[in-house]
């Protein structure tokens, strides 16, 4: 009975379902994605790229399915992006411990068990695997991440301390998130906006505090408009309230305004208490004494030269004729969501009308700049020059598009948009263990993680190109020795030219112009200076800017732009991270540290790549043989994402070409050329990655999946305490 | 409890163009359309089967307002059409015909979406800045001094409508009409910022067309019995209004939230009254000559009103209030206490007038910028789209005043315009490709598929038969009536082209629109001269076929570009 009604919660099953949903996501994954069409139940639809809204679009019934989509939505809640990448990511997963399942099910079929004993057997060794997973992800990874992957790291600021940033960085970020998320012809131009938008609202003391408020009051920050090309969206100074004035009075010169949360005019009777009336007089004086106690309040606004009344309540008509006679303008029926918006960037508290008739000064008023009815398509808007008492210089964007499913889709990506920048703005901490009774390898870990200081002594000696770094704090003063023999022992190993010359050809087999020239130009780079280090992109980036004025190539434009953002964090230098010793001696040591904030890299799977050649590198070393595998198969699964991305590529761009040259690239340590512009935050991967595997664990525990017939309810704890 | 239920999962599906019920609708739609449009039109009579209104249309309003449809794809073709028409009022056929062709054309020629929407939008870009450079050879500037370009830009409007109902001589009636009541609306002492007033548009059934006329000021309805108890007014100066939005019904108005207790005897009905009354004493004191009201009068107010001369008309409805704000210049007061004096208007005088077999009180202004069009015709269809039609009119008149051009109609600016585009694609592509990955060969392909989907736009103005040709000198159009004889002197034949600038009598050669031809250079530059000469000119709005034609594209590229619909079933 049981069994009719409960299936097995196999990797097999999961990983049917997570194809399914990966050959949906996959189709608007990256510049080349198109766009799906969603209906809503109300008739209404929508055009979307967003995988988040696309998983939630398809309402689907199988459990694990619905596991998984709500894994995405709460990844989604924190980031705002990531969606299509998280289906993909977890079905190359899914599919690499598939494999090794397959692999030992004929060593299982010879033992001859039981059906069910084998069911069980595989769900304990699913339960260890998940064990597994969940300690690497937790004490390993983040130490790849910062001790391999941060060297690569790139920064999006043009100054680290005071993090500015400068347009043309910002551009590339955007353009590449952007084009995930918009129809492709509309890509440049959203970017575009959003750029302008951005700059646009930030003051040079702007912060973090910026991107939250945006964030958070998104929606009241865009009106959208129908029946208008996409072209026509635009930036107004100033806000833009979606309703029309009950009152306007044109005003000019000093112009302030008050906020009020009730009504203006006396109640005739307070809520709870007994109004006794004893004569038709003691009713018309009292009406008497509203209207003239209304007259009164407005009268004394206006000498206090208020001219706009916002009001989050309906004020009744007595009060909108006299702030119409005193020349008053009135906006009524704010959402609580637009008045805190206000509040947040005057400052301002709400005037409440005094108790009696008192001329007092009113304090809590504020200056504005305007306010004045907007048309936008024969609609009316109420349009507000606020200003500002914090960072954030009041903006509008007005998204136009012929249809309401197309201005949806991009007021969604833009608000994703500042998401990721929220992120992008923050620190990610990374902890993780180093098992430190195995002495050797420790050693090698803080090699590597010094060795980007190591690279540094030859090029100190020549004295031609300064790189600051910021100083590594190791408080473990013995590793010091190890390090220097290391760096004697790594400098022996130094590639010699003939090296390179035999290594280069064997990459690229076919050589076409470009690549010839390509390589020519990190011979002649690398033979200036024998072991330049990685991060050194200056001299390459001299060597390729009078490339680029000698030959239009577009392909040297690509390399000469990606350079300039490097250059630009070269000068910065705050790329290795401050790393702490915790705990020293025999036991495990925890070691915490951070991705600062604005790290990016280049997108086009770059991320993946790197992940994926420093996890494999780590598995040779691994002793265990579970650690091997987990690492093994989170390594491959990281290359699904650049294996979509260059799927319609072909030729020299494809993807097994482009793979060997960024291996390559790693081993004899020079730079990755990306084929494609555009950056990408690397918080937002490492917060993707860290999600994928918890949905992984969280799948890998569930034995069987059982269907009650009952109507799903909600378990409320007091109840059941009752009932028990 | 069936709230509870589980939903229903979506419904998804690959590649939705590829479907043939896509394929199928989407013509049958275009059918539909195409069949619409032009003076020629045929009409569609809109009905539910179980009696009820009958709509009689060939307008895109009317006729996507009607319609309901179901695919989500033609859902977002319609939607897009009837947005662009709600923001410009015209050229809605030719948005949803451009777009119908652009996606029939580009799926026949299998190339990728990447390609076809680049290119897509790059041709587009050339044609609005051709459409707005001072080359252009298909736009005429508007000459305010005179009505004629304005009058003939009304008349085309009119013509491209026959659901209407129009004689040749009502048509010029009514776009006379037009053309005055959009002149009313322009304030006489405008400096610097123009607000436009407004003509608000009288319904008379049952009338002749010809007896529809433009009256300066407001029109308020009202009952024979009623209007037999105004009293003339006779005074020489200006008449003082009192206009309020507040009702005068003596309602109690709220009492907040408390519990109001009446002691025995105590009435608020009669406190309230005393309250009405003694606004009526105030008034009568401030010797305001007509008191307007938004909502109901208590009958004892009225009659002491009128008792003093004072005219008081009620239940003027909140679609009138802001007209008569603007008019009268008064402030609508929401107060029965005191009335501050300069909440007072004014207007010029008030009389009684009988259309048809309506009883009006007519408000005439001292100087203002509303006025009233009293529109007839003969039954209720036809006056729907006469009133559909006029408001159209009007908002093209405004649309041009804004953006000083028109453009070429009847078919000509498109023929025109695909010319151009073929030689400009031709003979110059890589100013057109630029830093693109697309082909040559993908580019005229793309272009070919998109002038062909400009030309097959004013191929649907002929409906009985006819052929079409264009010219190889300007590139307009010209048709030719269905029965005509072949191989004959084409200039006996043809008279006119489409707009009417050019006549058969000059030197031209000419080619069938559906044959290929040689790119040629289409004529650019309007000379003056030829345009003042010709005073029956066909003319489009510049600003609402821009619009189309953006649109257009943008929502072609937008569905070319779908590779998933998920339907909802819940």
């Amino acid at each position: 009975m049981l069994s009719s009604m409960a299936a097995a919660g196999s990797v097999k099953a999961a990983l049917q379902v997570t194809e399914v949903l990966e050959a949906i996501v996959s189709c608007c994954v990256g510049p080349e994605g198109r766009q799906v069409l969603c209906t809503k139940p109300t008739g209404e639809v929508l055009l979307s790229r967003n995988g988040g809204r696309l998983l939630e679009a398809l309402h689907l019934e199988h459990p694990i399915a619905r596991m998984i989509v709500d894994c995405v939505s709460s990844h989604l809640k924190k980031t705002g992006d990531g969606a299509k990448t998280f289906i993909i990511y977890l079905c190359h997963l899914l599919r690499g411990l598939h494999a090794i399942t397959e692999r030992e099910k004929d060593s299982l079929m010879c033992e001859n068990i039981q059906t069910y004993g084998r069911h069980w057997k595989n769900c304990c060794r699913w339960k260890f695997i998940s064990q597994a997973l969940l300690t690497f992800q937790t004490q390993v990874l983040d130490g790849i991440m910062d001790q391999y992957l941060s060297r690569h790291f790139l920064s999006i600021f043009s100054s680290a301390k005071e993090r500015t940033l400068c347009r043309s960085s910002l551009e590339l970020l955007l353009e590449a998130y952007f084009c995930g998320r918009v129809g492709r012809n509309n890509h440049k131009f959203i970017s575009q906006l959003m750029c302008d938008y951005f700059f646009k609202c930030m003051t040079c003391k702007s912060g973090i505090d910026v991107f939250e408020l945006v964030d958070d009051c998104f929606v009241e920050l865009n009106v959208g408009v129908t029946g208008l090309p996409v072209s026509d969206s635009r930036i107004i100074a100033g806000l833009v309230l979606q309703k029309d004035f009950s009152m306007y009075c044109p005003a000019d010169g000093d112009i302030r305004m008050v906020i009020v949360t009730e009504t203006i005019q006396p109640l005739f009777s307070a809520s709870g208490s007994e109004f006794i009336l004893n004569s038709e007089a003691q009713f018309q004086t009292s009406q008497f004494w509203i209207i003239e106690k209304t007259k009164a309040i407005m009268k004394h606004l206006r000498s206090q030269n208020v001219k706009l009344l916002l009001s989050s309540v309906r004020q009744p008509d007595l009060v909108i004729y006299y702030a119409g006679v005193n020349g008053i303008s009135v906006v009524e029926c704010l959402s609580s969501e637009e008045m805190s918006l206000i509040q947040r960037i005057i400052g301002l508290s709400p005037f409440v009308p005094p108790p009696a008739f008192s001329q007092c000064e009113i304090s809590n008023t504020a200056l504005v700049k305007f306010c004045k009815p907007l048309v936008l398509r024969s609609r009316r808007y109420v349009h507000l020059g606020l200003i500002s008492t914090c960072t954030f210089i009041p903006h509008c964007i007005v998204l136009c598009g012929p249809v309401q499913g197309l201005i949806e889709q991009h007021e969604d990506a833009l608000h994703g948009a500042f998401k990721m920048l929220r992120q992008l703005f923050r620190d990610l901490d990374l902890n993780y263990v180093i098992q430190a009774n195995d002495q050797n390898d420790t050693a090698s870990l803080f090699i590597c993680k010094n060795s980007g200081e190591s690279y540094q002594v030859p090029d100190a000696g020549n004295g031609s190109i300064q790189k600051p770094y910021p100083d590594t704090v190791v408080e473990n003063k013995d590793e010091l020795e190890k390090t220097q023999t290391y760096l004697k022992a790594y400098s022996n190993l130094s590639i010699s030219d003939v090296e390179l010359e035999t290594n280069i050809p064997y990459s690229t087999p076919k050589l076409t112009p470009a690549d010839t020239f390509q390589t020519d130009e990190m011979l002649r780079c690398l033979s200036l200076g024998k072991n330049r280090l990685i991060g050194d992109y200056e001299a390459l980036l001299k060597s390729s800017s009078t490339a680029y004025s000698t030959r239009g190539n577009s392909r040297i434009e690509i390399c000469y732009e990606n350079l300039q953002v490097t250059n630009i964090t070269g000068k910065g230098g705050l790329l290795p991270v401050s790393c702490k010793l915790q705990n020293m001696g025999t036991s495990p040591s925890y070691l915490s540290s951070s991705v600062p904030a604005g790290c990016v890299l280049p997108v086009g799977g770059n991320f993946e790549i790197l992940l994926h050649y420093y996890l494999l590198n780590y598995a040779k070393k691994c002793h265990q043989s579970e650690e091997t595998m987990v690492s093994m198969i989170i390594a491959n699964a990281l290359l699904g994402i650049p294996k979509v991305l260059y799927k319609s590529k072909t030729g020299k761009d494809s993807f097994p070409h482009m793979y060997i040259r960024a291996v390559h690239a790693l081993q004899t340590n020079q730079p990755i050329v990306s084929s494609q512009t555009g950056l990408e935050s690397v918080t937002g991967k490492c917060h993707l990655l860290t999600s994928v595997l918890q949905c992984l664990t969280k799948i890998l525990t569930i034995d069987l999946v059982i269907t009650v017939k009952r109507h799903p309810q909600k378990v409320h704890s007091q109840d059941s305490e009752d009932e028990l | 409890m069936s709230r509870l239920d589980a939903k229903k999962p979506s419904l998804c599906k690959s590649e939705p163009l590829t479907s043939e019920r896509v394929r199928i609708t989407l013509s049958v739609l275009k059918r539909i359309v195409t069949s619409c449009y032009g003076p020629s039109g045929r009409l569609k009579q809109l009905h539910n089967g179980s009696g009820g209104y009958v709509c009689t249309t060939s307008q895109s309003s009317a006729l996507l307002g009607h319609l309901s449809v179901t695919h989500p794809i033609l859902k977002i073709l319609t939607t897009s059409v009837q947005n662009h028409v709600s923001s410009f009022s015209d050229c809605g056929l030719f948005t949803a015909i451009l777009c119908c062709n652009l996606i029939e054309n580009v799926q026949r020629l299998g190339l990728t979406p990447t390609t076809v929407i680049r290119l897509n939008k790059h041709l587009l870009s050339l044609c609005i800045s051709y459409l707005k450079s001072e080359t252009c050879g298909c736009r005429i500037p508007v000459d305010f001094s005179s009505t004629q370009i304005l009058l003939c830009l009304v008349r085309s409007i009119l013509t491209s409508k026959p659901a209407c109902t129009l004689t040749r001589a009502e048509t010029e009636h009514v776009s006379a009409l037009i053309l005055r009541a959009f002149l009313l609306t322009i304030p006489e002492n405008a400096e610097g910022h123009i607000i436009l007033g407004k003509s608000l548009i009288v319904p008379l059934k049952g009338q002749r067309v010809i007896d529809s006329t433009v009256l300066p000021g407001i029109l308020i309805e009202m009952s024979e019995v009623q209007l037999m108890r105004l009293l003339p007014i006779k005074k020489s100066t200006a008449l003082k209004v009192a206009l309020f939005c507040t009702t005068l019904s003596g309602d109690i108005s709220d009492t907040g939230e408390g519990t109001v207790v009446l002691s025995y005897g105590v009435s608020l009905e009669n406190a309230v009254l005393d309250q009405l009354l003694n606004l009526g004493r105030r008034l009568v004191s401030d010797h305001v000559d007509l008191v307007l009201c938004q909502k109901v009068i208590h009958p004892s107010l009225k009659q002491f009103l009128n008792m003093h001369r004072v005219i008081a008309i009620d239940r003027i409805g909140v679609t009138l209030m802001e007209p008569l704000t603007k008019m009268t210049g008064t402030q609508p007061i929401g107060s029965l206490g005191s009335i501050s004096s300069n909440s007072y208007g004014n207007v010029k005088d008030v009389c009684t007038a009988k259309f048809g077999s309506k009883h009006f009180v007519h408000l005439i202004p001292n100087e203002a910028t509303i006025c009233s069009l009293l529109l007839c015709n003969r039954n209720d269809t036809a006056w729907d789209e006469l009133k559909l039609t006029c408001q159209t009119a009007l908002h093209v008149l405004q649309l041009t005043l804004k953006e000083p051009w028109t453009l070429l109609g009847g078919g000509c600016t498109e023929t025109h315009l695909a010319a151009y585009i073929r030689h400009k694609t031709h003979n110059n592509p890589e100013s057109i490709l630029k830093d693109d990955e697309c082909t040559q060969t993908e580019l005229q392909l793309i272009a070919e598929a998109f002038c062909s989907a400009l030309e097959s736009v004013v191929g649907s103005l002929e409906h009985d038969g006819g052929e079409i040709l264009t010219d190889m000198k300007y590139g307009h159009l010209w048709s030719v009536q269905a029965d005509s004889p072949c191989l004959v002197n084409w200039p006996d034949l043809l008279s006119q082209c489409g707009c009417g600038l050019y006549n058969s009598q000059e030197e031209l050669s000419w080619s069938f629109l559906r044959s290929t031809r040689h790119p040629f250079v289409p004529q650019t530059c309007l000379s003056h001269e030829a345009v003042g000469s010709v005073s029956n000119l066909t003319l489009d709005c510049l600003t609402a076929k821009l619009s189309g034609l953006q649109v257009a594209v943008e929502t072609a590229n937008l569905i070319l570009d779908l590779s998933y619909v998920i339907e909802d079933k819940n």
